[in-house]
């Protein structure tokens, strides 16, 4: 039976590698850096070039498709998910590693229909790793399945998770306990690549049992969730509940054991939805 | 320029990338895991095994007798850790045992020479990534065959900072660590990260995708090559007091400048540890 996305999914991974190949090139050169919400969120023109490109590029083949990207979505568009096929882009996740030529760097592209995801494609390009998953049909990385780690016991577990870019004192002192708690589970150790996706990835791929955060975006996990479910794993929300991809909080796991330990330890917040009305 | 130590680079080279391929292959099989000082201090067989191989393999080239070796498995067997005027390898056959264990994709085999007490040259291969980092004193610092050198940020908000959590879960070490963390981060700084080994972090200072990286509780073996790797990528080392920088001491800041490495220390709350060459 022809897969109907099967095209989008062939475009959106040639897009990607495309895409990597401009953030190579840009790392070659002096990179200019602006800041969006706080002094340590940072963006270059490179990010704002390549979201142009992939949009650009699937707008010729997909007219009719729709778009999420963080570039977009910080110029004033509104971050709307529908039922029609909506294609969900972080162009560059992990603009602070990049600016820092760090090795962690991640093109982002989820594709999702009536509100469920189709396909993610992650493409960590200083690694030349192509993360892919569609629907029902796996997770790979470079064309090598992925399964989640089989590690249920939580003090044989790394957990990967992020401080995010938020420095208010409230927020940073909330994600401090929440990595204390875990830590002194004790579990293994904690670590993190410095991007959601990769992060996700690394789910997927077992190296990691879990990762959670809260403060990130729909288009930094939107792709990659769909890598750790079919990759075996699972998503939850922080507090246990079913995941949103819209609120701004995660945790991707490779079983609920781990998942529900995790949550367990987790001092919650709740930043502004992606999907709340623009202010007047 | 001193050629003098030129053979023993080049072996060591090569024993850091036959030791690499072992380990990779190893990675390949279930790893049984066991534990040292506490129930998340990891050392596995291969930990052993490696350690043997590359001191054996020096022992036979180099002669037995007129060498010395400080190596992390050896010690943690008992043989004391004694650093003289002789000509001393200081091996480190797995930084990153915990990465290993979970395929989480930093791993290293750290290898660094000494003559009275000054440090020759250093050998870092992570061999999941097959970057060779090397460096010999006074010929400058290469991964693979580019030369590498640390970043020229100054201003400390710019900067990428690297820490680690350790082995070490006793809650007063545990509540410096994350006090020290939490500074830091709200100075503000673009980002903390870690990788999960000394001497890979170390790598991330000398070729610029950090600006410093601090730890107390890492032993000489983790350090020692990487030490000379950032001093000749035109980084520094300083003690975390500020003092002078001691292998011995197990307390180290490895940055791109001094700035940087001042603005740093300010924040560091420090422990005590038992040095490396205290008396058993």
């Amino acid at each position: 039976m022809a897969d109907l996305w099967q095209d989008a999914m062939d475009h959106a991974v040639n897009a990607a590698r495309s895409a990597g190949e401009v953030v190579q090139e840009a790392l070659q050169e002096d990179r200019t850096v602006m800041t969006k919400s706080s002094s340590v969120d940072l963006v270059t023109q490179t990010d704002l070039k390549v979201e142009k490109l992939i949009i650009q590029s699937v707008k010729e083949k997909f007219p009719t498709h729709r778009f999420i990207g963080e570039e977009s979505v910080a110029a004033g568009e509104a971050c709307v998910l529908t039922d029609s096929p909506t294609w969900i882009i972080d162009p560059i996740d992990g603009t602070t590693n990049f600016v820092h030529a760090f090795p962690f760097v991640a093109v982002s592209i989820g594709f999702a229909v009536n509100k469920q995801m189709e396909f993610g494609v992650v493409y960590s390009c200083l690694e030349d790793k192509m993360y892919t998953a569609r629907r029902g049909k796996g997770a790979f990385c470079n064309g090598e399945p992925l399964q989640v780690s089989g590690q249920e016991d939580i003090q044989q577990a790394i957990i990967a998770t992020e401080f995010g870019s938020n420095r208010d004192p409230e927020v940073v002192e909330k994600i401090f306990s929440s990595l204390r708690s875990i830590l002194c589970i004790p579990v293994h150790g904690v670590r993190g690549a410095g991007t959601a996706a990769i992060n996700m990835c690394l789910v997927a791929s077992g190296c990691v049992e879990a990762y959670y955060e809260i403060g990130i975006h729909v288009w930094d996990v939107a792709a990659g969730s769909l890598m750790v479910s079919e990759a075996g794993g699972v998503l939850m929300d922080v507090e246990g509940g079913a995941v949103d991809l819209m609120s701004r909080r995660i945790v991707a796991a490779n079983s609920k054991a781990v998942a529900q330990r995790v949550v367990a330890e987790i001092d919650s917040f709740s930043p502004c939805r992606d999907d709340a009305p623009l202010p007047l | 320029m001193c050629d003098q130590w030129k053979e023993e680079f080049e072996y060591a080279v090569q024993v850091a990338r036959a030791a690499g391929a072992v380990i990779r292959k190893a990675g390949e099989c279930e790893i049984k895991v066991q534990t040292k000082s506490c129930a998340v201090d990891l050392v596995t067989q291969t930990d052993d095994r490696v350690e043997k191989i590359i001191i054996g393999s020096l022992k036979e080239q180099f002669g037995e007798g007129t060498h010395c070796f400080i190596g992390e498995e050896s010690v943690s067997k008992g043989k004391p850790c004694v650093f003289t005027d002789k000509p001393t390898w200081i091996i480190d056959p797995v930084d990153g045992t915990t990465n290993f264990v979970h395929g989480f994709p930093f791993v290293a085999v750290s290898i660094a020479f000494a003559v009275n007490k000054k440090l020759e040259f250093g050998v870092v291969y992570s061999c999941i990534e097959d970057k060779m980092y090397k460096a010999r004193k006074g010929h400058g610092a290469f991964c693979d065959d580019e030369q590498i050198q640390v970043s020229d940020v100054k201003d400390i908000n710019k900067s990428i900072i690297i820490s680690e959590h350790g082995t070490d879960r006793s809650p007063e070490k545990v509540s410096k660590i994350f006090s020290t963390m939490q500074k830091i981060l709200r100075i503000p700084v673009h980002g903390l990260r870690g990788s999960g080994t000394a001497a890979t972090n170390m790598c991330l200072v000398a070729c610029g995708a950090s600006e410093a990286f601090f730890e107390i509780g890492i032993h000489c073996w983790d350090i020692a090559a990487g030490v000379v790797i950032v001093r000749e990528a035109g980084g520094i080392l300083l003690d975390v007091d500020g003092g002078e920088f001691d292998l011995m001491s197990r307390r180290m800041v490895s940055a791109n400048n001094k700035t940087i490495a001042d603005r740093i220390i300010k924040e560091i709350e420090i422990f005590e540890v038992v040095r490396d060459d205290a008396e058993i």
